[in-house]
């Protein structure tokens, strides 16, 4: 097990230096202008690019780039909050983007799970029709406009929560956001549980542990949810992903300095800024690398079969 | 019992006393239309990043309500005989940590300003501001105490320029020109200054509250110990950021923001809103829409934009008027000169550079007959019957500007058959990257005013200069703006003045530009707060003498 959890966790790296280098190289033969000045003359514009070092061989500026990046610092904004270590304008947007996506994936986990387990118990009632019913709607509105909604009626109309999110008073004025963030995972969790425990329902052993005698809370959460989960899992990592890192639409709509927002900042604002670029780039590929790994080893935790399969592989 | 219950009568009392003491601070809600990007002034290149900066420090000189520079920091100054030494005393005025101001914070700022070479050092150069030795150290590298700037003693400020440069007390309100504390700034981890409230020292009419960088939502509160709290009646301001002008008008109905703009189609909607129209006030933004053209012979079919028939054919095929009325609907003007109206005046007569919109009609205007006979003379000198260019525009640049750059595609080819535009939508960062790398026909570009002088536009056409995106050169203009910067007519303000105009006209009847309209914003303002100055010159929005209700 730990030989396997360790080659993952190498894979992962490898993988992450690649996307790096690629990312390192790639936003270098974008258009756009890492300083884009209207008022800098050639020399003046010559010089910052020598101060950062952008006209050394890729591979030396790779080089001292991953040096710095290892000591924690992601250097400074080319056009961008220029003059502010990325670092601290980073981890503002980060902890903002993580607490409501987090709020979010957990508000839509848990309700989602309950609305699965509702409609599959209630499987072809009343109940079930309904949870079908909301969970389609809620993977078919995008969350801004439900997002908008929730603004427009609880700000606005009844005017109870702030307009524009305050971080001075961040509980309360991230509800909205993460209400409105939580809608598509809670549907997506909600339908596919339903439709894996309806299929455990109907497996073989499920029929034999009810033939045993087994019934009601014990036999769902035992048998039947833990393995109608493995699938919701896989569902789950690119949600939690899509969360964390934020909503772009939802952040710029509600006003939050969040990731999401600060990459559409980074790339379409007056220049193209390569250092916030990278280091958010760097951020999402190990969010998203982590998070399979995370899920690739819990598999193991949820059903042992994978584990022993892992096994076997390296034999 | 009863006793206490007394005291927690009281208490409640006092508590609610206190809640409606909170309740009642007049913070000012203000829209941003984009995040401030820094708070230092070497780094600062927006708007919004001035205005903020312009809150919290006050420099040598302020605007007053209608743009002229009046005494800020300065009490008063001299100016040597020759108009070349400028004098600064300073009054008694504390930075938000005790420290006194005096001379010497604005040696240690300009100092840096020249030595970083920043987006805004030019102010100091010879295309500006002719502070004596900025050239070589801005671009030269030389050492930055040779600035031809001196602390005397505390109180006393001496500039020395290179020759007199007549609006040099205006370019005092600009934050390029304000001081910062040496003493503050060197105390600071590098890259630190100004990104939060502990590493900002003000010294203006409000400090920083509450500020980090990228932030969306940011706030200063009043300066109690600004030398002049008594004019100021805000208790602060609430900056928001806004990214759409929708969002904008509900936050504005729902009282979240006091101060908001608005896009050009919520104009008409607002109009009709009696609760709106009351409120509805259009300020200028003062940057002109322009189109450029590349004259070089790698661009626009080898070069063909270089004849100057062809672009005269193009500026008289555009509608102006229908530009501003139907697309940008703001309350932007139309306008027919190089230099835009509303921010340069006369000094000697006040009267405003750009006030006659008729000046050049015989080169500009909407004339689609006098586009076709320029257009023919163009074909015969070129010896082609048809032309394809394409234009470029900004797709991330305000709402109108796709529809701008199709109505002028739509004019253009209804008044000169045979030509053909093509439009292209990009970034602006591409935009940008397009025409300083002279890779582009025809762009829709714009140029808002750094100062409050006609040269913050025309010296941009000069040969060689860097903003001077079709490479039009001109002998006798170079010759004339030099005139006008370091030579024959600095010392003569009205002849100068002349000289200016002379060289506009260069521009414009070679149509080395073709004006567009100069951009207004349409702002919302809860009734009851008053006070607010607008200027379409340096500081966008000042809050000095604002009140609410």
């Amino acid at each position: 097990m730990l030989k396997y959890v360790l080659k993952r966790i190498g894979m992962a790296l490898l993988t992450l230096l690649i996307i790096t280098f690629l990312l390192f190289f790639l936003v270098r033969v974008m258009p756009g202008n890492p300083f884009p000045s209207e008022r800098m003359s050639a020399e003046q514009i010559a010089n910052k690019r020598a101060e950062m070092g952008l006209d050394d061989p890729i591979l030396t500026q790779f080089v001292r780039y991953m040096g710095n990046v290892l000591q924690g610092d992601f250097g400074k904004g080319t056009s961008l909050y220029n003059g502010a270590p990325i670092k601290t304008v980073l981890s503002t947007a980060i902890s903002n983007s993580f607490r409501i996506g987090g709020a979010a994936i957990v508000l839509g986990t848990l309700v989602g799970l309950l609305l699965g387990i509702t409609a599959a118990l209630n499987k072809g009632k009343f109940l079930d029709g309904f949870c079908t019913v909301f969970s389609i709607l809620g993977v078919c509105v995008p969350s801004y406009v439900f997002l908008i909604f929730l603004q427009y009626t609880f700000s606005f109309k009844i005017p109870f929560f702030p307009y524009f999110f305050d971080p001075t008073r961040f509980a309360f004025s991230a509800v909205i956001p993460s209400l409105s963030l939580s809608l598509f995972t809670m549907s997506t969790i909600a339908r596919f549980t339903r439709n894996e425990m309806v299929e455990v329902f109907d497996s073989d052993y499920v029929r034999l542990a009810e033939a045993k005698g087994m019934y009601g809370r014990k036999l769902v959460l035992k048998h039947v949810l833990r393995n109608a989960l493995i699938p919701i899992v896989t569902v789950l990592a690119p949600l939690v992903v899509d969360l964390l890192t934020g909503a772009l639409v939802v952040e710029k709509i509600y006003g939050i300095n969040g990731i999401g927002k600060l990459m559409v900042d980074a790339i379409a604002g007056e220049g193209i800024d390569y250092n916030y670029v990278l280091a958010l780039g760097i951020l999402y590929s190990a969010l998203y690398i982590g998070i399979m790994l995370v899920v690739d080893l819990l598999y193991g935790v949820l059903d042992p079969r994978i584990r022993v399969s892992a096994k076997g592989e390296e034999a | 019992m009863k006793k206490l219950f007394c005291m927690l009568l009281a208490l409640v009392m006092l508590a609610s006393c206190a809640v409606s003491a909170v309740a009642e601070e007049k913070y000012l809600g203000v829209m941003l239309s984009t995040n401030v990007m820094s708070l230092d002034t070497n780094l600062a290149t927006d708007g919004e990043s001035f205005e903020v900066i312009a809150d919290c420090i006050d420099g040598l000189m302020q605007m007053d309500a209608d743009g002229a520079a009046i005494p800020a920091i300065a009490e008063s100054y001299d100016l040597s005989d020759d108009g070349t030494v400028y004098t600064f005393h300073l009054r008694d005025a504390k930075w938000s940590n005790g420290a006194a101001v005096t001379a010497k914070d604005f040696e240690f700022a300009w100092k840096r300003i020249a030595k970083e070479a920043g987006e805004y050092a030019y102010l100091l150069d010879t295309s500006v501001g002719c502070v004596k030795n900025a050239d070589a150290i801005i671009y030269e590298g030389a050492d930055p105490d040779t600035l031809g700037v001196k602390a005397i003693d505390d109180k006393t400020f001496e500039v020395t320029l290179e020759v007199p440069v007549s609006f040099f007390p205006s370019l005092m309100y600009f934050p390029t020109f304000y001081p910062i504390n040496e003493e503050f700034y060197n105390s600071l981890e590098e890259g630190t200054y100004g990104t939060s409230p502990e590493t900002f020292l003000c010294n203006g009419a409000f400090v920083l509250e509450d500020y980090t960088p990228g932030t969306a939502t940011l706030s200063v509160k009043k300066n109690a110990d600004y030398w002049d709290a008594d004019r100021v009646k805000l208790d602060g301001i609430k900056y928001q950021v806004v990214g759409s002008s929708d969002n904008a008008l509900t936050a504005y109905r729902t009282g979240a923001l006091d101060l908001v703009t608005i896009s050009g189609n919520q104009v008409a909607a607002a109009q009709k809103d009696a609760s709106l129209s009351q409120s509805l006030k259009v300020t200028g933004a003062g940057y002109m829409w322009y189109l450029s053209f590349s004259q070089t012979e790698k661009n626009a079919q080898n070069g063909k934009l270089a004849n100057a028939n062809l672009r005269l054919a193009i500026t008289n095929a555009i509608d102006r008027d229908n530009l501003v009325d139907n697309y940008v609907m703001d309350g932007s003007l139309a306008t027919y000169t190089a230099v835009p109206p509303q921010f340069a005046a006369s000094s000697t007569t006040g009267e405003d550079f750009s006030a006659d919109q008729d000046a050049f009609l015989d080169y500009v205007g909407y004339d689609p007959e006098k586009a076709l006979e320029y257009f023919e003379t163009a074909k015969a000198e070129l010896g082609v019957d048809s032309f394809e260019f394409t234009m470029i525009y900004g797709n991330n640049e305000g709402d109108e500007v796709a529809k701008v750059a199709q109505a002028i595609k739509e004019d253009v080819e209804d008044a000169l058959p045979g030509l053909v535009i093509n439009l292209q939508p990009m970034t602006k960062a591409e935009r940008l990257d397009k025409m300083q790398n002279d890779n582009y026909d025809v762009a829709l570009t714009r140029w808002g005013p750094d100062y409050a002088d006609p040269m913050t536009y025309l010296g941009m056409w000069i040969t060689d200069n860097s903003n001077n995106y079709g490479f039009w050169s001109n002998a006798e203009y170079d010759q004339l703006i030099k005139d006008c910067t370091i030579g024959a007519y600095i010392t003569d303000y009205d002849a100068r003045w002349a000289a200016l105009f002379e060289a506009e006209t260069l521009v414009m009847q070679e149509a080395v530009i073709a004006p567009l309209y100069t951009k207004a914003n349409a702002n919302l303002i809860t009734s009851g707060v008053a006070g607010v100055e607008f200027h379409p010159v340096a500081l966008n929005r000042v809050y000095k003498n604002a009140t609410i209700e």
